[in-house]
């Protein structure tokens, strides 16, 4: 029941609040503050206490159920603190857009959505909660309702249903061959006894299902929507997005092939070669295109198109270190990339400057927003002690000690150039932040010094960099203790 | 003597070990960091900006330092290595002129970029030996069983850590970012960060490649290039903090020449009994060379960047021309970077010359070595980097001369009366501090010193059986020394001073960071795979073609009973033709229009819906006379 509550409390209260907000015309973010204390507590309880729970049976097969395992557990937790983290943010940043009430309520919404992605115990309830979070999500990329805000939303809606419809392709396969029982089994649930025999067929189902669940998690070719959606949607958004909800893709994929197919049926078919082919162009091709990219949040949406495939090749790799790394991935990215977005928000709440051009000096204006941004920018990196760093040690050795020939080395040197193109993408904008020397830009120059306005040396307010400050402090964490936290993923493989 | 941090902590802990090298290392850092700190006090007297930002990054480092220097596997080398390199680069940019931001840009990449090397070189050491503990590699290493990859591994960190060392082709962000960060700082830059390269070279390399032939060689050919290079450049330049930042460079070189050396002799130490004895003579005697050229070169590389630091102060200005004759008649400026010159230059009863003639010797006994054991052509490949070696020592000499008659005995043109008035060129505390500095040349210039440092450091003590001032050994210090006055005489003063100007005749376009890796990372591979990206980015538009395709298809679908309609009413139906026009054959579409507007009879639709049933009942027909069949 726990599991349950934690599922509709945000929903219900997200919808309950905008009407409550609606009808009074009350501006106050206590009750949201509240709500999203409480969701925090129950999904700690859900956590600690919950067991399984099945809401209904359409068949002896087919049943609508909940369960919290450790995998579903780790993507639980990081997507709450995120999630808290952003909304504190966002309660400063909506100041700037209108309708923050319709905002929050599918916020709350989807947070419900994504508690049930992780909850999910079998491969129907999650295509349930997982379309749940694109519906709930599309009114936060057009929040803004604009032209191309709509279209962006429509870009994002058709990508991913088209993307989970693929998906729903492979439910239907895994059905038809799985065992008398279809829930989260580590190592599948396929009957082998049925699928002698039609193994080509059920690859070809693998693969595309892998390209519609990939569409979430931006791997190529169904990548199209994030460059578009992320710079239009308000940043809070961005940062939702990036940080979670493409998680919720790499989640469906994990339970899809290590807990439903079984990383055996496809370990050394064509399906798995052509799967880290997709992730590692994908790796490639987003950092390149991050590296030409002049507007900071397209930057960071090609950004977290290849560094979400950093993931998706360490589950290619169909080993229990390449799920390692990847986990580790999921836990650094979230925090880092939500982070970086919610910089490059504050950025355009305070100066309305979009341009990486435009940041030249914004160090002596925002001192601890650019820190946090060089911080997150280290992990993403992956240069010690921050989470980037292990998370990218455990791809790379699980690539090298992987017995797959050219791919074992081609795969952590392509990881490496596209950290480089990282460095080169993210630390010129604090290079020039910092330490602009006379060349100011044009848009900061004609700016006064926060210190006259606000008294503080920091020109946004203390509820912006927070949040920031919490989620580089879990990169750090993720850095510093987080392969011991790797003992608890023991046996998926 | 390992002591873990925390085996919680990232990849199983952080790993600390402290032996003879590692004390002296942390001894020395120590050092320099407090005198350089005294130093400071007067240096940023007048430049006040951004000082508590210094500071604080000066601090950072000397922590990340201290935690290499006593790092005992690989792990923690590099974690602190990555830190080290972060929180440098703030002094390189620390003067936020055009210059220095370009230096540091390139400072900062190089270091992610070797980061980045180091980082595969591990992920390939951890994944084949199994191992990272620098104590256990040879073992590990010998065990391996996949002697290309190991290999492979090696060279990356080699190639990693040469990035911080300046070696050779990555050497290219020293000579640019030493003259720009403040004095203080160009000193631990050049002292010390460039040892903490060096470091986890040594720690690699020896002992864990030990016996790997080919290793050594690749250390000793990258080494001679680094040594020959720098001490060239140096030879050219007229801007003094450039000089000495080529200087480190060469230095470098010599150091590198010491381990690849000893790598390379390794590989015979266990074969026949002359060649075998002989090679682990040598091995010795490198290995003491290059660790006291390594403390050496950090203490003159303290000193002269600190007096160099006086003309930055006084002057603002470090060009050769300008600063001409400001040494005149200032001793407190003139006895350390004399002292400092002439340790670097080897000067016997200096501190450059016992480790010179140390390197130099087992560069000698090497070659012996090879040629009692057959390998002619290792042999005379190594008579030729003897050359070069004591060439590049003569180099040495030559540009400390260059930097000493132009300071301290030629005069400034117009300039000479106010420079003479400007004294004292520093307080009280500075010319302590930089003459407490020097006077360790000639103190670490006597070999009882210097041997019981050595065998402090190395662990076996060469200097019962080596004689520094033995004329074997004079004689070689002396011909690099006649080399350098040759040079000074011939190349320097013929060629290099214009009208009594120096000039820098090294052409400016040879530059490797503009020739090629700046072209090369930020033009040609932004465009040549900015485009790939691009194609790739699009391609899944491409599918874009799927909803005309689609359209089409079921367009014609759609279209396709009109069409056998009208196709069996002008065959089988005999629709008569109407005299007024004629219809083209296939066209569809008009004829489809004109059945809408003419109000086709009932009849023929319906005559043609009998048909097709006809059709279909026969059809249901023989699929059942022929299943019956």
């Amino acid at each position: 029941m726990l599991i349950l509550l934690a599922i509709l409390f945000p929903i219900c209260s997200g919808i309950a609040l905008w009407y409550y907000h609606k009808r009074t015309g009350k501006k106050g973010h206590g009750l949201y503050t509240a709500a999203i204390l409480i969701t925090d507590a129950l999904a700690l309880l859900a956590i600690l206490f919950a067991g399984p729970v099945t809401l209904f049976t359409f068949s002896p097969r087919v049943t609508f159920s909940f369960e919290l395992d450790v995998i579903g557990k780790w993507f639980l937790v990081i997507a709450v603190i995120v999630y808290t983290c952003i909304l504190f943010y966002s309660f400063v940043y909506m100041k700037i857009q209108e309708r923050e009430s319709s905002f929050l309520a599918f916020y709350f919404v989807s947070l419900g959505a994504m508690i049930g992605v992780c909850c999910a115990s079998n491969m129907v309830t999650i295509y349930f909660a997982f379309e749940l979070t694109t519906f709930s999500t599309v009114p936060l990329v057009l929040h803004d309702q604009t032209k191309e805000a709509v279209a962006a939303g429509l870009k994002f809606l058709f990508y991913s249903i088209g993307g989970a419809l693929l998906g729903l392709f492979g439910v239907f396969f895994l059905y038809t061959y799985a065992g008398n029982e279809v829930s989260f089994v580590p190592g599948g649930v396929l009957d082998m006894t049925r699928t002698a025999g039609h193994e080509p067929v059920l690859y070809l189902a693998i693969f595309l299902a892998i390209i519609g669940y990939g569409t979430k998690a931006g791997m190529f070719p169904m990548h199209g929507w994030l460059p578009t959606a992320h710079p239009i949607a308000p940043a809070p958004a961005s940062a939702l997005l990036s940080g979670i909800i493409t998680k919720s893709g790499v989640l469906v994929i994990i339970r899809f092939i290590y807990f439903s197919i079984g990383p055996g049926f496809i370990r050394g078919s064509w399906t798995q070669y052509a799967w880290l082919a997709l992730a590692l162009i994908t790796v490639l091709m987003g950092s390149m295109m991050a590296f030409q990219e002049e507007i900071f949040k397209k930057r960071l949406a090609y950004s977290s198109i290849s560094q979400i495939s950093y993931v998706m090749f360490g589950l290619a790799l169909l080993s229990q270190g390449g799920l390692e790394g990847g986990l580790l991935q999921v836990m650094q990215h979230a925090p880092s990339k939500a982070c970086l977005f919610m910089c490059a928000g504050a950025f355009i709440y305070r100066y309305g400057i979009h341009d990486v051009k435009g940041l030249r000096g914004i160090g002596k204006k925002m001192p601890i927003v650019l820190w946090c941004l060089t911080i997150a920018a280290m992990s993403l990196v992956g240069i010690p002690p921050m989470g980037g760093f292990i998370s990218k040690w455990d791809l790379v050795l699980a690539s090298l000690s992987s017995d797959m020939g050219v791919v074992s080395v081609l795969g952590p040197v392509v990881l490496l150039i596209s950290a480089l193109l990282t460095a080169g993408y993210l630390f010129p904008i604090m290079i020039d932040g910092f330490f602009p020397g006379d060349h100011v830009s044009d848009e900061l120059a004609a700016q006064p010094d926060p210190k006259m306005e606000t008294g503080s040396s920091e020109a946004v307010p203390r509820m912006m960099w927070i949040p920031l400050i919490f989620l580089c402090a879990v990169s750090l964490f993720i850095g510093l203790f987080g392969n011991r936290l790797l003992a608890l993923f023991g046996g998926i493989v | 003597m390992t002591t873990f941090l925390s085996e919680q902590l990232f990849i199983g802990g952080l790993h600390f070990t402290a032996d003879g090298f590692r004390i002296v290392y942390g001894l020395i850092a120590v050092w320099m960091w407090a005198l350089t700190t005294l130093f400071s006090f007067e240096y940023f007297r007048h430049e006040r900006a951004h000082l508590k930002r210094y500071w604080f990054f000066t601090a950072a480092t000397f922590i990340a330092t201290e935690g290499v220097m006593f790092s005992a596997d690989l792990m923690t080398s590099f974690v602190f290595f990555e830190i080290l390199s972060l929180t440098s680069f703030v002094w390189v940019i620390h003067e936020e002129t055009p210059e220095a931001v370009r230096a540091a840009k390139t400072y900062f990449f190089i270091a992610v970029i070797g980061g980045l090397i180091l980082f595969m070189g591990l992920a390939l050491m951890a994944n084949t030996a199994g191992t990272l503990y620098y104590s256990e590699l040879h073992e590990a290493i010998a065990n391996s069983g996949q002697p290309k990859t190991v290999f492979a591994a090696g060279i990356c960190i080699l190639f990693g850590f040469g990035a911080k060392a300046g070696m050779f082709p990555l050497h290219i962000w020293l000579p640019k970012s030493h003259p720009v960060a403040p004095s203080p700082a160009s000193a631990l830059l050049s002292g010390i960060l460039t040892k903490v390269g060096i470091f986890g070279i040594l720690m690699t390399a020896l002992p864990g490649f030990l016996g790997d032939g080919t290793f050594g060689l690749i250390v000793l050919l990258l080494g001679t290039i680094t040594m020959a290079l720098g001490a060239l450049i140096a030879l050219f330049s007229v801007n003094l903090k450039r000089t000495l930042a080529c200087s480190s460079m060469s230095q470098i070189g010599f150091i590198l020449v010491g381990i690849g050396t000893a790598v390379l002799v390794s590989a015979l130490s266990g074969s026949g009994e002359e060649s075998g004895a002989l090679a682990s003579e040598a091995m010795e005697l490198a290995h003491s060379g290059l660790v006291l050229h390594m403390v050496n070169h950090s203490l003159i590389k303290l000193t002269l960047f600190m007096a160099a630091g006086v003309f930055v102060m006084r002057l603002h200005m470090i060009n050769l021309n300008d600063i001409r004759g400001f040494g005149r008649g200032k001793p407190l400026l003139m006895i350390p970077f004399l002292l400092g010159a002439l340790g670097i230059s080897g000067v016997p009863c200096f501190n450059g010359y016992i480790s010179k003639t140390l390197l130099h010797e087992g560069l000698v006994l090497a070659r012996e070595a090879f040629a009692e054991g057959g390998a002619v052509s290792t042999a005379s490949l190594l008579h030729g980097i003897e050359w070069i070696f004591l060439i590049s020592g003569g180099c040495t000499f030559a540009y400390m001369l260059k930097l000493f008659i132009c300071i301290f005995i030629e005069k400034h043109p117009q300039k000479q009366a106010e420079y003479d008035a400007a004294t004292p060129c520093m307080n009280r505390l500075s010319a302590e501090t930089l003459l407490t500095s020097s006077l360790l040349m000639p103190l670490l210039g006597l070999p009882a010193i210097s041997g019981r440092l050595a065998a402090l450091m190395t662990g076996d003590d060469v200097f019962h059986h080596f004689h520094a001032f033995a004329f074997a050994n004079l004689k070689g210090g002396m011909m690099s020394l006649l080399i350098g006055m040759l040079v000074y005489l011939v190349i320097i003063r013929r060629f290099l001073i214009v009208q009594g100007r120096y000039v820098n005749r090294w052409p400016a376009k040879l530059d490797l960071e503009d020739l090629i890796y700046r072209p090369l990372l930020l033009k040609v591979l932004p465009k040549a795979g900015g485009a790939l990206a691009r194609f790739v980015d699009g391609l899944p538009g491409y599918a874009r073609i799927i909803m005309p395709a689609a359209h089409f298809i079921s367009r014609f679908m759609a279209l396709l009973p009109d069409g056998i309609m009208i196709f069996s009413r002008r065959t089988f139906l005999h629709e008569r033709k109407r005299q007024s026009e004629e219809i083209a054959p296939g066209q569809l579409r008009t004829i489809r229009e004109r059945e809408k507007q003419a109000a086709i009879p009932v009849v023929i639709n319906f005559s043609f819906a009998i048909m097709m049933m006809c059709l279909g009942i026969l059809i249901i027909f023989g699929v059942i006379l022929l299943l019956s069949l």
